[in-house]
């Protein structure tokens, strides 16, 4: 009796492993983003990004005649959550492709396990330049990377006053490491002199010893490399020690975020900061205007390039499986290898040795807006140099 | 010679809150002589109740923090007689494993409830500063700072003065023979180990419009509250407000000096030092 029992339990159990195999009305995609944790406003972003691009791809039709479902797994913005992102989705779920994660920290962490497991990775936003450092096969990124950003910052300066002497303060994991390394290199090969390299940890109250440090170090330029609650907490210090360089410039990220120029982040010590960028509403590429229009009627506010950058990746990957007419990675795989989208709403996206060769813009917050200002063919606003002195705000 | 005294300045005024967190850990230690590895996650409790008051009542933060503190006061009490209590004469061994395990749960609770998320309160305090001479200083700083040190002093003057005070340093000086003069022991216990709670508690309320709130929050602070403990010598409360002043100056100083990455190195340094050299505290006389 108990024998029997048994054999139909295992019966069962045998049933539920190989359910996902047959009947699948869907075809799942697995996505690893922070939803929650410190990061939970950029992974805000990339879900609004994906739902876009998942409404319009499932309007014409889906992948391979079947409608796309995307698998999400929050990393809660650490690296061993995304590690673990990746064996639920690709090992008990069994994605055939993934897009992800939001932080340089918590994507170089998977790169590995992506590999090890022969599964395309599509990376939307990290830009530390190491996530590419493995030459895997199977890593894609569609983002201008750490060194993209210290060269178009650096070529923007020149051409704007060339100042002589810079500080970098970042926050010291993979994303800020990676740009300061980056900023450093490219800042000596151009000739600018290093006063001060300051690191901080994200999580600290108070960065006024950091920004004294940097004060009596008196550069021209300051480059931070920050996420979201650190900018904004950077900001306000700065106006509290009295910091006056006439160059705030930044690696994008927290100082580019949809929220830092407004009551939410910022406000208006956010003012006349530049930041890389890589896309904005106005950006010329044909379908931009339009994408900030639905994601404006969808979720009452204006995307910043994270939101983009997810909507593409997964743009990418739809295209990729109906060009490989299969699920199975390595078709997948080499399908992403060819893939050369000519117009698209973040410019043409075609993969060199994985890496989506992307321009980088330089915006300036404008009276709690994001205005580009460099490079010339593409500003739409003059920089206003120098920032003005606390006093004289 | 300004940025020494203004990094003196901001160093005093994250060791007000420092203080408050010290004493409430150095008055459970001396009357108990129970190391409560949960106190950082108790200052987490009480940052979550003050958000809580904010986000849903509209409740300022410079308000919240009594409530909050009120509630960990109660729940305090509530853990001291649940589970506390019970280990209360067993090895210091299961009292450790009991506390961390108490700080666990409340972690990851606090995870369930409110999410991974950080959340700023953002009020409107936090965008000004207050100006003396060549001085500055945010002015939510300053508020913490003072309402922090009216605590601290209330406290110190609670524990000389009032006869539960009285017998809170009578057991804390020798818990075998108070109960002998007519102390209740238990009732004691269970009154300073919620006061302790509330302590870190009103630090919490008082800390969270200048940090960010999540719920690992406290696990720093757990940590730095021992520092402080130690440096003022073992379960005294004064030396542990001393010492909590001690170390916001150390951490400011440090990172003007040498650089923010080495401000919690040179914490533990301090630790190490003291403990090896002077384990009485800085200024402690060894206890009988």
């Amino acid at each position: 009796m108990r024998l029997k029992a048994f054999f139909v339990f295992a019966i069962a159990c045998l049933c539920t492993l190989m359910l996902p195999a047959w009947g699948q009305a869907t075809t799942k995609i697995g996505v690893i983003t922070s939803l929650t944790g410190s990061l939970a406003a950029f992974g805000e972003a990339h879900k609004n990004g994906y739902a876009i691009a998942l409404d319009e791809i499932n309007a014409k039709g889906g992948v391979l005649g079947k409608k796309v479902e995307l698998d999400f797994y929050d990393d809660q913005s650490k690296p061993d959550q995304a590690v673990q992102g990746v064996s639920k989705l690709i090992d008990q779920d069994q994605v055939p492709i993934l897009l992800g994660s939001y932080s340089s920290e918590s994507t170089k962490a998977i790169v590995g396990s992506v590999t090890q497991r022969e599964t395309p990775l599509i990376i939307p936003t990290a830009t530390a330049d190491n996530v590419m450092d493995s030459k895997s096969p199977w890593i894609f990124r569609i983002c201008a990377g750490a060194t993209d950003y210290a060269k178009a910052t650096i070529a923007f300066l020149k051409a704007n006053g060339a100042p002589k002497k810079m500080a970098i303060v970042y926050e010291n994991t993979n994303f800020g490491q990676s740009n300061m390394k980056a900023m450093t290199a490219a800042a000596r090969e151009a000739g600018i002199e290093l006063v001060a390299v300051e690191s901080y940890e994200a999580k600290s109250p108070d960065y006024k010893a950091v920004l004294q440090r940097v004060k009596q170090a008196n550069p021209d330029v300051i480059y931070f490399c920050s996420y979201l609650l650190d900018a904004t907490t950077l900001m306000r210090q700065a106006r509290e020690v009295d910091l006056n360089p006439k160059y705030y410039t930044s690696a994008g990220t927290g100082f580019a975020a949809a929220e830092f120029p407004t009551e939410k982040g910022a406000g208006k010590n956010a003012d006349f900061t530049f930041s890389v960028s890589q896309w904005l509403p106005d950006a010329k590429w044909a379908g931009s205007k339009e994408f900030d229009a639905e994601y404006f009627k969808r979720f009452n506010s204006h995307p910043a390039y994270h939101a983009i950058q997810a909507y593409s990746a997964l743009r990418v990957a739809a295209a990729a499986i109906n060009n490989a007419k299969s699920l199975d990675p390595a078709k997948i795989r080499d399908a992403i290898k060819n893939i050369n989208l000519t117009s698209t709403p973040f410019g043409p996206i075609k993969f060199e040795n994985g890496q989506n060769q992307h321009p980088v813009l330089i915006t300036q917050v404008q009276k709690e807006q994001y205005r580009v200002v460099f490079p010339p063919d593409a500003a739409e606003a003059k920089p206003i140099i120098p920032a003005p002195a606390w006093s004289k705000r | 010679m300004v940025r020494f005294f203004q990094a003196c300045a901001d160093g005093l005024l994250t060791g007000a809150l420092y203080a408050l967190i010290g004493m409430g850990l150095a008055l459970i230690f001396g009357v108990m002589r129970i190391v409560n590895f949960a106190h950082g996650a108790f200052l987490m409790v009480g940052m979550y109740a003050t958000y809580v008051l904010f986000d849903y009542f509209k409740i300022n933060p410079y308000v919240g923090f009594l409530p909050a503190g009120l509630f960990c006061f109660i729940f305090g009490y509530i853990v001291y007689v649940a589970l506390i209590r019970p280990v209360r004469d067993r090895s210091h061994f299961m009292q450790i494993l009991m506390t961390t395990g108490i700080g666990l749960i409340l972690t990851d609770s606090a995870q369930l409830i409110f999410k991974a998320d950080y959340r700023q309160t953002n009020i409107d305090l936090i965008n000004r500063s207050v100006h003396l001479g060549p001085f500055g200083a945010n002015a939510a700083e300053v508020l913490s700072f003072v309402i922090a040190l009216a605590f601290v002093m209330g406290l110190r003057s609670f524990v000389v003065r009032s006869r539960t005070g009285q017998a809170l340093r009578a057991i804390s000086q020798n818990p075998e023979v108070a109960p002998l003069m007519g102390i209740n022991l238990v009732r004691i216990q269970s009154f300073s180990f919620a006061l302790g709670i509330a302590l870190a508690g009103v630090a919490g309320g008082l800390l969270l419009p200048r940090l960010y709130l999540f719920p690992g929050v406290g696990e720093d602070y757990t940590t730095k509250a021992f520092v402080m403990v130690v440096l003022g010598g073992m379960g005294s409360v004064e030396g542990a407000a001393f010492g909590g002043l001690v170390l916001g100056l150390s951490e400011s100083l440090t990172s003007l000096y040498l650089g923010n990455q080495w401000a919690l190195i040179i914490d533990f340094v301090l630790f190490l030092l003291v403990l090896s050299f002077k384990p009485s505290g800085i200024f402690g006389r060894q206890r009988a």
